[in-house]
């Protein structure tokens, strides 16, 4: 055992070090690594980032102050429970690496989190900077730490916090969750000395974009020309491009025809135009520009901050400017992704897994641990493809390497989560301590979706020592419970085919549009600052889950489309109304949405409420078994009338509750190989925000189904299921998939399974009846 | 062509069905698939559908087997990697396999059991009727021979022929003073039995090969066309080779045609739990269901006794086959392979007796047990050239049933590597277990039920597949391991149990029963003790507790019952005049046994009978020439009901003839046996015979224990004795 541990220790080692060596932002686009790039050299005005003949290197120097950069991406950060961790990449560039710098960490943690027994650790690099005692229950608490020398890298550098966390008083596994402490997004950043740290010097800066406060980017796009109709998918081709790039969380792109007055962290300001139309914005624009196309950081002495300048003499230049940015990011025609890039703001990246693998922990992430309190809590990132059809059937084994001590009691169990989603529980149930050797752990794959998904493991502890509870009892160190990395999760063959519609797909992988090889016809009603700065953030967000910019075309009319796959975007008075028929959604009139009185979601709370309401009133020894007994059933089975189908329901049309502002909606084009997808606001400012916050990462991900409306009001996302689903077909034809494909469909429709079963094994009867009479003597 | 296309047909749909078997799918879907399937064959069940239903309804319980076979296979073995509980996990999965096999294999066999065919009349050759003997005292011979003579068939056709093996040159000339003296006055004894009954005595000089060698040497030195075989207890019908003649005429390549043992006495098992007159017997499923599914194949076979075979067949494989203890089936399975032919009638034509104490029976068990290993092992069937393939299957099926001992100990000790050390052998949750298990036990019994409902109750099978385990599995192992070494006893089926006591051999399913109560204890233990995992234990506790029944159950069966009267009577019916002191009275003739008879006299005035008084019954004997004729008995006991005395009396034969009548009263008549066979048969179905079993093994448990503590009581009283003294 000792040995196996010290050898997968050196295994990780590697591991991490090739990953950070190697600084591989991308996995998918063709130019160099980061790290080859010279250490950057105050004196060097530029790296040589010539990555199209037309781009210059212009080095530009912000104003002569600190510079700094906010860490956080997704906001706020909460670290939960008794021990959590977090772990991301930050891109720097070579003048960020090469400058000194502190890391400023802001906090606060929950009352109940014992101070001397609680610590958060920071490490960039895998190197510890601190680990501070959490005492920080007051109010807002900060420290400063200075980063070593040497120790930030141009490129990927790994920003790891976690959170160590005991309860003041109580030892019970309930307690834990009262334990968290709050990074605050708006406290942490790194601050790097003098100004040139500010400096964008080359294309692949625009890596370096950053977050906001609130850990949002955003690319600002000023046109003059926006409204130009050629312009249109140039523009939104930038967007794509410059999102791939950053490949932030939470992305947003606006198009404005005049720059923002101030530049703001974490918002990058992109002026696109031709030299004639630029030059009244940026008196500083490059001379080059009226010669030939250029893409090139300028400092705008107006807000004092590097913009990136897209232009040339014309707008076909302007367009083969936006080329030289946006076709590295282009991925080759037979491509496929290792991992989808989660890094920025979840390191390691998610592999994909296509089919059987086998993955260890240590590939994963997830490190060997041993664990000393009562909730022990990790999670890592798998990613399976838009085509992934296992949910109904589909099971994954994990294999367990654990151990837990003399003093965890029988009754303890280890779950595993899938996306939130408890998907399997093992008991641990004999007594006096035991180690698990690859212990196989069925875990069901029907929270799984296209796309990246979290797999958490949780282990609840019960000893007679947090019974007793005397004091010390929380803080004790004596281990409980290890975790190996040595573990590993297999995957085994799944079904694949595409599903129509299904959301969570172009949520995941941008699936069908990824994998367009001719241009995607997409339709925008109108042309103007609203609608494109949505298009262009949906089409931006797209492009990040497919890992490389979609191809696309705008069409004026849905006749044009055909058959293909397509999308449409814009308000929703100027939608024609063939494509919400074709998507069944009721626009009975088409300014205000449908008759929906409530929201799906109102419903769905009430119900909730009335479930925990009848959850507490639950009690008595009779009517307990009773419960215990329909509860396991429910859990084993978990069989409702519904379920019991020979072929899925007809769909139900879909009505928008009135505090709807944005739909986004999925269906099979008129002749059913073709995917539309319609992103459609009640008004033009409605589809703008809703877009920004559709596309904002916790809500991207929970775009599932055949509807996904966005209220305001609430901040919230509603789906909708699809009740009547096409298959497309995505992999050539092979019997062991179409096997499985059967597998899925069948476990979806059960009574099928059963009636097909019944029905071939009476003709089987009838076939045996007919070969015994005709076989050996006769009566 | 047609053939060929119905194969290609079925062997199509069986690959759909195998194919969506084999999907992955969910747990709702095969609990849904389950309910489905077992309510649909429960449906034909009820509904009592024979014919094409009956296959469909064994189709669907194909099924679900199947998916519990993929389920088994893919998803419950441990990791390798836990050897503590791979291995034995790992065994029981084999002994599961080994039972779905054998129901495949046994589902081939009986898929549809042929019925009796007619055979041709006016078929006369020349037969030789071999009853081969070894230590069977000449009594019992007595009546077999007479019964034998007494056989209806031109008087001149056929040859009545003893082989004696206890009276050899080799016995007589034994250095063993007493051997050699007790085969001297044997040597005499049934010469003279044989003179008197008009019946050929023959010996030979060394006991070589057993009973095939006594045999071969009858076949040296007789010359009929057919040789019929009957046990020297197994007393033919009257109509026994008008039954089974006729079939050589229509087949000339035919060697073998075999009739079902029909047994006058119960076996131990049902003696003990005393469902004799109640319940089928244990052989019945064999020769009610199993001969005749063998039979549409043409691989009904040799059972040593009861049957007629063809001379010129036996002579081209060189007699009767004797390299194993059970040279009946090895016999068979040469002249299948030879391309011969084989039928089966399914009627009682003899009466015998067996084993009555559970010793013997374990030892008749043994033999059969081991012999099918030794055939295994020499002729296996799987491989045997010039056997067609059915018959392949059907002699796999008949001789892999003995290997029943090993997966019956798996199936009894698994439970308690969970219970008493905590193995996980098993993986699966509550509820795959519900979907799976369940169904697939539930399926099971009821295949059970629909093919030998009517022959076979609810769980007899596995009682006595349990009973035997005990003994036979250090045989079967022995014979395995040692194939040369099983030599041919000959099985004692004379013996009777006086006094109540517990079998010789009854300590181990003693120590059996103590260990799974043991279980018990812990299972109840555990589930307060561990509720987190009290779903497990309660479906592994219940299957101990399953085991419990049947060991119990078999305490029963080894506690041997004392019987006052040493065979069992028949029911006959017949009138007769009963003759006393020159006087005849009307009577009519109740019941008999090969001892004596009980007789209904209708007297008006009752004189006094003393016990051993003679008298004599005068009746009608079906083999005679019509005349009523007299034998002579002792009348041992009276009841007297208004007119009617109900006397009980012993026969005393004088003569050889009277043997030959007390053969008539009790042999002669076969329907009698085929009245009796119906009488019990009947199917009590699957919940209500589950009920029945339970409240029988539940007394059968306490009465087991009562034997025990009396027994023991009875020692330690006699223990106290013999220190006093």
């Amino acid at each position: 055992m000792r040995r196996t541990l010290l050898l997968s220790g050196l295994a990780l080692l590697m591991v991490t070090h090739c990953g950070y060596a190697q600084n591989l932002p991308f996995d998918m686009s063709p130019e160099r690594p980061a790290q080859e790039m010279p250490p950057a050299i105050p004196d060097q005005p530029s790296d040589g980032s010539d990555d199209a003949g037309a781009a210059q290197n212009a080095s530009v120097t912000a104003p002569a102050q600190n510079f700094r950069r906010f860490v956080l991406p997704g906001g706020d950060l909460s670290l939960s429970g008794e021990i959590a961790e977090r772990a991301w990449s930050i891109y720097l560039t070579p003048e960020q690496a090469a400058s000194a710098a502190t890391f400023n960490i802001g906090y606060q943690n929950s009352i109940l989190v014992a101070p001397e027994a609680s610590r958060l650790s920071v490490s960039i690099n895998d190197v510890a900077l601190s680990e501070e005692n959490l005492s920080s229950a007051e109010g807002m608490a900060e420290f400063n730490l200075t980063v070593p020398k040497g120790l930030l890298k141009p490129g990927a550098n790994l920003v790891r916090l976690r959170a160590s966390q005991r309860h003041r008083t109580d030892c019970s596994v309930q307690s834990t969750y009262e334990l968290w402490s709050n990074i605050s997004a708006e406290k942490t950043y790194l601050d790097f000395d003098g100004s040139r740290a500010g400096i964008f010097n080359g294309i692949d800066d625009i890596r370096a974009a950053g977050v906001d406060e609130k850990g949002l980017t955003q690319f600002n796009l000023v046109v003059p020309a926006m409204e130009r109709p050629a312009a249109t998918v140039p523009l939104m081709r930038l967007a794509q491009g410059l999102a791939v790039l950053a490949n932030m969380p939470s992305q947003s792109v606006t198009i404005e025809a005049a720059a923002p007055e101030q530049a703001r962290p974490g918002h990058m300001t992109v002026l696109v135009g031709t030299a004639g139309e630029l030059k009244p914005m940026l008196p500083e624009l490059p001379a080059e520009a009226a010669n030939g196309p250029i893409a090139v950081f300028v400092n705008d002495a107006r807000s004092g901050a590097p913009v990136l300048v897209v232009s040339g003499p014309s707008w076909e230049a302007v367009a083969s400017a936006i080329e030289s940015i946006v076709a590295p990011t282009d991925a080759g025609p037979n491509s496929r992704r290792d991992v989808i890039a989660t890094q920025r703001w979840h390191a390691p990246d998610a592999p994909f897994l296509f089919s059987s693998t086998d993955i260890r922990f240590s590939q994963l992430g997830v490190k060997t641990e041993n664990f000393s309190g009562r909730r022990f809590r990790t999670e890592f990132n798998l990613a399976v493809p838009s085509d992934f059809y296992a949910n109904a059937y589909g099971e994954a084994v994990l294999l367990l390497d654990a151990a837990y001590a003399q003093t965890v009691l029988p009754g303890s169990h280890i779950d595993i989560y899938i996306n939130g989603n408890i998907a399997s529980t093992v008991p641990i149930s004999t007594p006096g301590g035991g180690i698990l050797r690859h212990l196989p752990i069925n875990v069901t794959l029907r929270h799984f979706q296209p796309g990246v998904n979290t797999v958490a493991i949780e282990a609840i502890l019960n000893t007679d020592e947090d019974q007793a509870c005397v004091p010390g009892t929380a803080a004790s160190q004596t281990p409980r419970f290890a975790l190996f990395d040595t573990s590993e999760f297999h995957m085994p063959d799944f079904a694949q085919i595409a599903q129509v519609p299904n959301l969570s797909a172009v949520a995941g992988t941008g699936f069908p549009y990824s994998r367009a090889r001719t241009p995607v016809p997409v339709f925008v009603d109108r042309i103007d600052s609203d609608t494109l700065s949505a298009s262009a953030t949906f089409l931006a967000r797209i492009a990040t889950s497919a890992g490389h910019p979609i191809p696309i075309e705008t069409v004026a009319s849905p006749s044009l489309i055909g058959n293909r796959n397509a999308i449409f975007i814009g308000a929703l008075s100027q939608m024609p109304s063939a494509v919400f028929t074709q998507l069944n959604i009721a626009a009975t009139n088409q300014t205000v949405w449908g008759g929906g009185e409530s929201a799906a979601g109102d419903d769905l709370e009430t119900r909730e409420a009335f479930d925990e309401w009848r959850g507490k009133l639950r009690g008595g020894a009779w009517n307990g078994q009773v419960t215990a007994i329909e509860d396991w059933m429910k859990r084993n089975f978990d069989i409702s009338l519904s379920s019991l189908r020979l072929t899925p329901a007809d769909e139900v049309s879909f009505s928008p509750a009135k505090d709807t502002s944005l739909i986004l909606a999925q269906g099979a084009s008129p002749e059913e190989n073709g995917t539309w997808t319609v992103l459609a606001g009640r008004t033009g400012k409605e589809l703008r925000d809703g877009a920004l916050a559709l596309t904002a990462r916790e809500n991207w991900s929970r775009i599932t189904g055949h509807v996904a409306s966005y209220r305001p009001d609430a901040k919230a996302i509603d789906t909708v299921a699809a009740t009547r689903v096409e298959l497309v077909s995505t992999q050539p034809p092979s019997f062991a998939n179409y096997r499985l494909i059967a597998a899925n469909w069948l476990s979806s429709n059960i009574l099928s399974y059963a009636l097909l079963l019944a029905g071939l094994t009476v003709i089987l009867g009838l076939a045996t009846a007919l070969l015994l009479s005709n076989l050996g003597r006769r009566g | 062509m047609r053939k060929a296309g119905i194969i290609l047909f079925w062997a199509f749909m069986s690959f759909c069905v195998i194919l969506l078997i084999t999907l992955p799918i969910n747990l709702q879907t095969q609990l849904i698939a389950s309910l489905v399937i077992v309510t649909a064959m429960a449906i034909i069940k009820i509904l009592r559908a024979e014919g094409k239903w009956r296959l469909i309804a064994l189709a669907f319980g194909t099924a679900v087997v199947l998916r519990y076979v993929y389920w088994r296979t893919t998803s419950t073995l441990p990791p390798v990697n836990q050897l503590e509980n791979f291995i034995p996990g790992f065994m029981l999965y084999l002994a599961e396999m080994y039972s779905v096999m054998m129901l495949a294999l046994s589902l081939f066999v009986v898929s549809m059991p042929l019925p009796s065919r007619a055979a041709s009349e006016d078929y006369f050759p020349t037969v030789d009727v071999f009853v081969p003997t070894y230590n069977e005292e000449a009594g019992l011979l007595a009546n077999t021979l007479a019964a034998a003579k007494g056989m209806d068939y031109p008087a001149d056709k056929f040859t009545v022929w003893l082989l004696d093996d206890g009276g050899t040159l080799q016995k007589r000339t034994s250095t063993n003073l007493l051997e050699d003296q007790a085969a001297r006055a044997r040597h005499q004894e049934l010469k003279a039995l044989c003179h008197d009954l008009g019946v050929n005595y023959l010996t030979r000089d060394r006991n070589e090969h057993a009973k095939a060698g006594n045999l071969n040497n009858g076949m040296k030195h007789s010359t009929g066309e057919l040789i019929a075989v009957f046990d020297a207890d197994h007393a033919p019908a009257q109509d026994f080779l008008l039954e089974t003649v006729g079939y050589f005429e229509d087949d000339p390549k035919l060697f073998l045609v075999q009739t079902p043992h029909f047994f006058l006495n119960p076996d131990p098992v049902e003696r003990n739990l005393r469902t004799f007159e109640r319940m089928p017997s244990e052989n019945e499923m064999f020769y009610g269901i199993i001969q005749r599914g063998l039979d549409k194949w043409n691989a009904s076979f040799f059972c040593g006794s009861a049957a007629v075979l063809r001379r010129h067949a036996l002579d081209e494989t060189g007699g009767f086959a004797g390299l194993s203890i059970t040279e009946d089936c090895e016999t068979a399975i040469q002249l299948h392979a030879n391309g011969w032919n084989s039928v089966y009638v399914d009627k009682p034509l003899i009466a015998g007796l067996q084993p009555a104490t559970f010793a013997s029976f374990i030892g008749q068990r043994s033999r059969w047990a081991q012999g099918m290993m030794q055939i295994m092992r020499f002729r296996f069937p799987l491989l045997k050239r010039g056997l067609s393939i059915p018959q392949r299957l059907c002699y796999m099926s008949s001789i892999m049933f003995w290997l029943f001992p090993f997966p019956r100990a798996i199936f009894l000790f698994a439970p308690l590597c969970y219970l008493f050390l905590d193995l996980q052998i098993f993986t699966a949750s509550g509820g795959e277990f519900l979907a799976y298990t369940l169904a697939y036990m539930l399926v099971n019994l009821m295949m059970q039920n629909y093919l030998y409902g009517a022959f076979r109750w609810p769980w007899i099978s596995e009682l006595y597949e349990y009973v035997q385990t005990v003994h036979l599995l250090p045989a079967v192992i022995s014979a395995i391991i040692n194939p040369r070494k099983p030599s041919f006893k000959v099985t004692a089926k004379d013996e009777s149990v006086l006094v109540s006591r517990l079998s010789e051999i009854s300590r181990p399913f003693f120590v059996i029963f103590g260990v799974l109560l043991l279980a018990l204890v812990v299972t109840i233990y555990r589930v307060y003790a561990e509720p987190y995992k009290a779903d497990v234990t309660l479906v592994v506790g219940g299957w101990n507790l399953l085991n419990l029944v049947l060991a119990g159950c078999a305490l029963g069966v080894v506690s041997e019952r004392g019987e006052k009267t040493a065979t069992r009577r028949v029911k006959v019916s017949r009138r007769c005049e009963f003759g006393l002191e020159g006087k005849w009275y009307p009577a009519t003739i109740e019941d008999v046994s090969v001892y004596g008879a009980r007789v209904n006299v209708f007297v008006q005035k009752i004189p006094h009978l003393a016990v051993d008084t003679r008298g004599e019954i005068r009746f009608t004997p079906y083999s005679g020439d019509g005349e009523p004729e007299i034998l002579p008995v002792a009348i041992r006991n009276n009841t007297v009901s208004g007119d009617i005395i109900t006397v009980g009396c012993r026969y005393l034969p004088e003569v050889a003839r009277h043997h030959s009548l007390v053969a008539d009263l009790i042999f002669a008549n076969s329907k009698q046996w085929t009245d009796f066979q119906l009488s019990r048969r009947g199917n009590p179905g699957l919940l209500r015979g589950t009920l029945w079993f339970f409240g029988l093994a539940f007394y059968q448990t306490s009465r087991g224990l009562a034997y025990l503590f009396k027994g023991t009581g009875a020692r330690l009283e006699a223990a106290r004795e013999g220190n006093r003294s």
